[in-house]
């Protein structure tokens, strides 16, 4: 689990993205904050290669807008079922050739703003079990937080299932 | 602009606002002293940009705002104002001009509609201004609050809106500021 500053929030998630990137890592971005042309054309300027990974656009279902397609991106309908998440990120992982492999969710409050507590931790719960059990293999799982609010008791929870929680 | 003791450096946020890039959401932090000079400093730079703005004003009826964009020489022929204050008082009084009235800033729904349908019907290169966050956390449950403005910054991201949002820096719920913030592409004290 990253914790982050809220006011460099996506600056300092893009880092992470690039150093993951840069070591070879190919994966997926879901992206409750940003939508998908938002977060492609930032990363882009970042120098980032975002062919190394799909982005699930959940935000652009939450606000309800329009999607416009792009083969680098999964869209997600407006109910944001949780299990259909779920299928989305293991259809695009099912696509990553590279033997090094992230799941990236940028943001576990933002999501929780539209989706109960109780859906959020089971989503992150079977993300933490499908990656322990080897179930998508050689992948790295890494939850985002705003350091001003990874004292939530959610969050909390979800920290007591990870490896290692680094504050940025 | 009147000065006082509390002034803001006008050059310095002009500065902040030239970098800038466009399509940006910038949320500024400020003191009730400055929230005033911050909000007219921002109108002119935007108006002096040829920015089309919709400014949400939570906080000063529509009247009021317009006088004080006079006073200031700020042009005001591209400026709609959703007003959340005066309701339907002034509503047959302001028709004519560029401001939509909302029934009051609990109305997320509304808003977010008027909000949605002036991004739509601007043609030109334009700026959302939301005054203030804090007016909006009285009338609203800060969990609310915070989908509400994700919801918004989403839709203006999808149509390359550029944005502004206004809090008091000390009086803001910090778990709402933090939510807020870290969907900012900027944030600047002023």
């Amino acid at each position: 689990m990253m914790e982050l500053p809220a006011e460099t929030y996506f600056e300092a998630a893009s880092d992470s993205v690039k150093a993951l990137v840069g070591q070879g890592f190919e994966g997926v971005y879901i992206s409750f904050q940003r939508p998908f042309a938002n977060v492609q054309s930032l990363f882009k300027q970042q120098g980032i290669d975002t062919n190394k990974f799909f982005i699930v656009d959940v935000a652009t279902a939450f606000a309800q807008e329009e999607h416009k397609k792009h083969e680098r991106c999964v869209h997600i309908s407006p109910a944001i079922d949780i299990d259909e998440l779920v299928r989305a990120i293991y259809t695009s992982m099912d696509k990553i050739k590279s033997k090094k492999k992230f799941i990236f969710i940028d943001s576990l409050t933002t999501v929780s703003l539209y989706k109960p507590l109780s859906e959020v931790l089971r989503f992150c719960e079977f993300l933490t079990r499908i990656v322990r059990n080897h179930k998508l293999e050689g992948v790295t799982l890494i939850f985002n937080v705003a350091k001003d609010l990874a004292q939530k008791r959610f969050i909390k929870d979800i920290a007591l299932n990870v490896d290692e929680v680094v504050s940025r | 602009m009147a000065k006082n003791e509390s002034s803001i450096d006008t050059k310095k946020l002009a500065k902040e606002f030239n970098n800038l890039g466009e399509g940006a959401i910038v949320l500024i932090e400020t003191s009730a002293e400055k929230i005033l000079e911050v909000h007219l400093t921002a109108v002119k730079w935007l108006s002096d940009k040829k920015y089309t703005q919709i400014v949400l004003s939570t906080s000063r009826p529509c009247k009021n705002l317009l006088d004080l964009y006079k006073k200031n020489n700020i042009d005001t022929s591209k400026i709609i104002i959703l007003c959340t204050v005066c309701q339907e008082k002034e509503k047959n009084k302001q028709e004519n001009s560029k401001v939509i009235h909302i029934s009051s800033c609990a109305s997320l729904t509304e808003i977010s509609l008027s909000l949605s349908k002036g991004m739509e019907s601007i043609k030109d290169k334009k700026f959302i201004f939301i005054d203030s966050i804090n007016t909006m956390l009285i009338h609203n449950e800060p969990k609310m609050l915070a989908r509400f403005i994700h919801s918004i910054l989403t839709k203006m991201r999808t149509n390359n809106v550029s944005g502004l949002l206004i809090s008091l820096e000390v009086d803001t719920d910090k778990e709402v500021r933090a939510e807020i913030a870290q969907l900012c592409d900027k944030i600047i004290k002023v």
